[in-house]
């Protein structure tokens, strides 16, 4: 693997609050939620719609300030988007003038990397998350699945040490989406990079993650969290995965 | 799943090979057809009418063919270009340069948006008075009523493109290491905004043509001069022989440009 820190970031959620002003007041999106994750850990955050979990997304990402507490990446406060994160959202967002290739090659643009070794790296991830043969598609041409795929293997192009995933294959269907999360849980597996993952959907959570964070709303905070203690490829007949899968949907429907 | 994807690819590879200039023979027929309906009955209602009010177009292609052959039509068409390409340049390049910035910043927009909306109002034609103290009667001059035409449609197409660009695509050029607002501007805005951006500069293209004919109202020579003093004389088969060649000229360049489009909006 050409790619790949020795380890993956850590981070520290440190009682961190969000308060909207609207039209009737302010409104408290999060209440001081707390937690951290240890580096190589896959965490995932599942709660409710309106429980805030995109809020706490943008803020773990920098692309929104808390209005109190702070997120620590590696130790220092995270103010903006930075190379040591990679981010995906739920909606792709590939720039869609830009080939398969140019997509991912897009954050190594100002980096000091040798062009050939640039080349060699997006080519390697193109064939990583098994899109080779695409590399001069437009995101026009591609499906669903191949989108998430490049935004993937862009987030990862800079190496980043955390990666963070906002619902990323909320917007597929549903084979494409086991097909995808077994890829994820592969890289994961072989780059030993942390993983943040939010998602709404239980049986996800609890396939993918070390550990899962039980969101509950008014305001969004942390009600439990849950270590998932199986063995990977986790199987949906398995009926301790179905335990797991109780516990934190009942949690999160109490 | 592999078929699948060989699917794509195929499909993927094929939307790419865009050709150049598309001919639908149909529509080409069909417009065709229109064409010469058009010229049909132009020609038998000037049947009963004098010159003067409508030539037919028979005594129109003869003065074509004569104005062209005794070069005052080239010469003409030279004159007006010279100030067609540096006054569309010039306002096309400060109409995309000031859309993009007043569109991309607030603090400008804030600031600027008074100015802009009392001065988006004013036609061009009024704007003589100004061409003639600042530049004279001269390609300059005319050049810079061509100029404001073209600088307010390439504004405000390019003005709002760049609004339209989602937040979302400055997110991840943002966390994918994109800095600043140059940077942001150059990498993601530009591009995002370039299909709004290229449709003003066509529709600005178009325009200038138009204003050619306002651009020499006051004594510049070129094509809309002619078209000026052939119109005092009553000579209408004049007239429409210099509307047939600025028709024309629109023709060439539109058509040049919208192979230019396609080529450079492939990914659309």
């Amino acid at each position: 693997m050409a790619i790949g820190h020795p380890s993956g970031s850590t981070v520290r959620i440190e009682n961190v609050s969000k308060q909207y002003d609207s039209k009737q007041g302010p409104v408290q999106a999060l209440g001081g939620v707390d937690f951290s994750v240890e580096s190589g850990e896959f965490v995932c955050i599942v709660g409710p719609s309106g429980c805030g979990k995109t809020t706490l997304f943008r803020i773990l990402a920098g692309l929104e300030s808390p209005t109190g507490g702070e997120v620590l990446l590696n130790g220092s406060t995270v103010t903006e988007p930075n190379s040591d994160m990679g981010i995906v959202f739920q909606e792709y967002h590939l720039f869609p003038w830009q080939t398969v290739k140019e997509n991912v090659a897009f954050g190594l643009k100002k980096s000091d990397i040798p062009a050939d070794e640039k080349r060699r790296r997006v080519q390697h991830l193109i064939d990583l998350v098994g899109l080779a043969g695409f590399e001069n598609s437009y995101p026009k041409a591609l499906s669903g699945g191949m989108k998430q795929r490049v935004a993937l293997a862009r987030a990862l192009a800079i190496d980043p040490s955390l990666l963070l995933m906002d619902e990323p294959f909320g917007a597929v269907d549903a084979q494409t989406r086991e097909m995808l999360q077994a890829e994820l849980v592969e890289i994961w597996q072989e780059t030993a990079k942390t993983v943040l993952f939010v998602t709404h959907d239980v049986e996800e959570a609890v396939k993918l993650a070390d550990r899962v964070v039980i969101m509950g709303k008014n305001p969004g905070s942390i009600s439990e969290i849950v270590t998932v203690d199986l063995d990977r490829p986790r199987l949906r007949s398995d009926p301790e995965f179905g335990d797991y899968y109780e516990r934190v949907r009942e949690r999160i429907y109490q | 799943m592999a078929t699948d994807l060989d699917q794509q690819l195929m499909r993927a590879t094929e939307e790419t090979d865009v050709p150049l200039v598309g001919v639908d023979l149909r529509r080409a027929l069909l417009g065709l057809g229109g064409l010469i309906g058009f010229i049909g009955l132009w020609w038998v209602v000037s049947l009963f009418q004098p010159a003067y009010v409508l030539p037919s177009p028979v005594a129109v292609a003869d003065s074509f063919l004569a104005e062209a052959t005794s070069g005052e039509l080239s010469t003409a068409l030279w004159q007006s270009i010279q100030h067609w390409i540096p006054g569309t340049i010039v306002g096309t390049f400060l109409g995309v340069s000031a859309g993009v910035a007043f569109g991309w910043s607030r603090l400008l927009d804030d600031i600027t948006s008074p100015v802009v909306r009392t001065l988006r109002p004013v036609p061009p034609l009024a704007l003589i008075g100004f061409a003639i103290a600042w530049f004279g009667i001269n390609n300059a001059g005319a050049a810079f009523i061509i100029a404001i035409g073209a600088f307010w449609i390439n504004f405000y197409a390019s003005y709002g493109g760049v609004e339209g660009v989602s937040d979302d695509l400055l997110d991840v050029a943002r966390s994918l290491g994109v800095q600043g607002d140059l940077e942001l501007i150059r990498s993601v805005v530009i591009p995002a905004a370039s299909p709004e951006i290229m449709t003003g500069i066509r529709t600005g293209i178009g325009r200038c043509w138009m204003l050619v004919v306002a651009s020499e109202i006051f004594g510049v020579p070129g094509i809309g001069a002619r078209i000026l003093r052939a119109s005092r004389n009553l000579q209408v088969d004049i007239v429409i022989t210099y509307i047939l060649v600025l028709s024309l000229m629109f023709l060439i360049v539109d058509t040049a440009f919208r192979a230019v489009q396609k080529r450079v909006l492939v990914w659309r």
